[in-house]
């Protein structure tokens, strides 16, 4: 299997052909999963039943000769605070292991409406806090390529199962780079869209003006194919623009001679050695490609990680007000008193990490701190916004490196959680600036573990940043895991 | 610098309890946290007016009544519900 070409044309050609059916291939990825999910802890919960109807929904289609469409049939995964109806969304938090939604997300929607096959919920940091994947309550999911290594995160679990061959693609949500660091450091590619680019309705809230879902896939061409199915306008969410710019997938062959990418130096600087190295690699290629590289400044960039984690944390702190044990979720046992029944629960319920965050988010949010904190954060939002626009007059796309590194040890963010932080330096930028950004592999460092090139664009430029991916993507023909299910 | 009773007064203001041992931690966690926020200062800069991501404009659309979920499904995550309400019983 050929892994650069893209899986999703291919599997969708053997069963349009009858090579194989819809139910033997999903088959063969429930098996990858019980194999190899022990190991990897990719999956919180494995939904079986409604993978294998969906592919009799599929096989029906084909044996009366239908023709099925790209993502019909096709294995998948959603990240678990994506809300699926009838289907537990845990948010991998105490607080909701028992909640079943009443109705689906909207992207799932689509994508149950088109036949997707839903292998499962994937793993995540509890309410896609972190950047490891083990404040899941579940433990983390870990790192296909060596597993003393985390996944990355939050959405651990959905490159680690499109990383280890046991999903073909899986949807993950970005607030802060939530798809395109586990995606870094899993090796497998992983597209933050545009903000209100894609549907957040029935995506369980951290921070609404940042969270984003995107595709995390193996290839450059499947995740075009699924941002394009996704890019959709929802009247459910005030936020959601839909596809401004329009589809990915016919421009990712074009011609970039004379694309103009820029290098901004305070996106490389905190790169270590290896990644560093790797991007220089990148930057050759480009240039052999025909590309002009543009060197580039932006010193306000400095200040986006205090600035994403008060705004963050605020935003946080008032999204997480509604887990009050009432209506849903989590609810303590013993209490005296309707305000000792609220304390409780939330205590009980929540873990060390979003307990710390909605502490932070309070403290800026009150009275003495507001102005000094988020106020001067959302002004200093503006700026970074107003700079990306600047940049974006002198370039086409940037390019960085996702992360400074690769994939961390298992225990260094428990151990290093201020480092941790510091080591979103390179994604959050593009959320505070609601930019869309693709990381993809571009090498491995000496330990053999994935490093990953970031791509970032334009407002609804997704077309550009998947474009320049493909070419490098082909031109860099990385080899990579061979594990899990075998198309 | 947050002081363990300021951490406490926060928790409060967030419906968390926090036990001592907790306190303690949360409180240096949280200092570091701040000392690190605190790097904005250093920029001085005019205010502007509230950003959002896009500049997105709002979207509205007619107030009309549509029909939405039935009370039964409403119900369905509470963890105590009667007469077609949800229930917060007090014990002593």
């Amino acid at each position: 299997m050929n892994k650069k070409s893209g899986k999703i044309k291919y599997i969708n050609s053997l069963l349009n052909t009858k090579a194989i059916s819809c139910k033997e291939l999903t088959l063969n990825f429930l098996n990858s999963i019980n194999s190899l999910n022990d190991k990897l802890n990719a999956y919180v919960l494995i939904t079986e039943d409604c993978a294998l109807k969906t592919a009799k929904i599929v096989d029906h289609k084909i044996s009366k000769g239908e023709k099925i469409s790209l993502l019909e049939g096709i294995p998948m995964t959603l990240k678990d605070n994506i809300s699926t109806k009838d289907i537990a969304t845990t948010c991998c938090s105490k607080m909701l292991k028992n909640y079943i939604p009443i109705y689906n997300a909207t992207v799932w929607d689509l994508l149950l409406k088109e036949n997707a096959v839903l292998l499962g919920k994937t793993n995540m940091d509890e309410f896609a806090m972190g950047s490891s994947c083990q404040t899941s309550v579940f433990s983390g999911a870990l790192n296909p390529y060596n597993v003393d290594y985390v996944a990355g995160g939050s959405s651990g679990g959905a490159a680690c199962a499109v990383a280890s061959g046991t999903a073909v693609y899986g949807l993950g949500s970005d607030t802060g780079g939530s798809i395109r660091q586990p995606a870094s450091f899993c090796g497998v590619v992983g597209l933050k869209p545009t903000y209100g680019a894609v549907s957040r309705y029935g995506l369980i809230a951290y921070a609404s003006s940042f969270d984003q879902i995107g595709p995390i896939a193996g290839s450059v061409e499947d995740t075009a194919i699924i941002y394009d199915f996704i890019l959709k306008k929802d009247f459910k969410d005030s936020t959601s623009i839909g596809g401004k710019n329009n589809p990915t997938l016919n421009l990712l062959n074009k011609d970039i001679k004379g694309m103009k990418i820029g290098i901004i130096k305070e996106l490389i600087e905190p790169l270590n050695e290896e990644n560093k190295k790797a991007i220089d690699n990148v930057i050759d290629v480009y240039k052999y490609l025909g590309a002009e590289i543009i060197y580039l400044n932006l010193p306000i960039i400095k200040y986006a990680l205090p600035i994403y984690y008060i705004l963050a944390c605020a935003e946080a702190s008032s999204n997480l007000g509604r887990y009050d044990g009432i209506r849903y979720g989590y609810k303590t046992k013993e209490y005296n008193n309707k305000n000792e029944m609220i304390l409780k629960t939330r205590s009980e319920g929540f873990g060390f990490e979003v307990k710390k965050r909605i502490l932070l988010g309070t403290y800026v949010l009150s009275a003495g701190y507001y102005d000094a904190y988020y106020k001067k954060a959302q002004d200093l939002r503006n700026a970074i916004i107003k700079g990306f626009n600047e940049t974006f007059n002198k370039c086409d796309i940037i390019l960085s490196s996702t992360a400074p590194t690769t994939a961390f040890k298992n225990n260094f963010c428990n151990e290093h959680p201020i480092e941790a932080y510091k080591n979103d330096i390179c994604t959050v930028p593009i959320n505070i600036a609601g930019l869309p950004a693709v990381s993809l592999p571009c090498g491995f460092d000496k330990n053999g573990l994935p490093i990953g090139a970031q791509l970032i664009g334009n407002h609804f430029c997704e077309n550009k940043i998947l474009n320049a991916a493909y070419w490098l993507e082909q031109q860099l023909s990385l080899e990579f895991l061979s594990m899990g299910a075998q198309i | 610098m947050v002081s363990n009773e300021e951490t406490k007064k926060i928790a409060n203001l967030a419906k968390l309890y926090i036990s001592d041992s907790e306190t303690e931690i949360l409180t240096k966690e949280l200092n570091n946290i701040i000392s690190f926020a605190n790097e904005i200062n250093e920029v001085e800069m005019k205010t502007e007016t509230f950003a959002n991501a896009n500049s997105l404009e709002n979207v509205l659309r007619k107030d009309e009544i549509k029909k939405s979920f039935d009370r039964e499904l409403i119900l369905k995550n509470a963890n105590e519900q009667e007469n077609g309400f949800f229930v917060l019983r007090y014990r002593t």
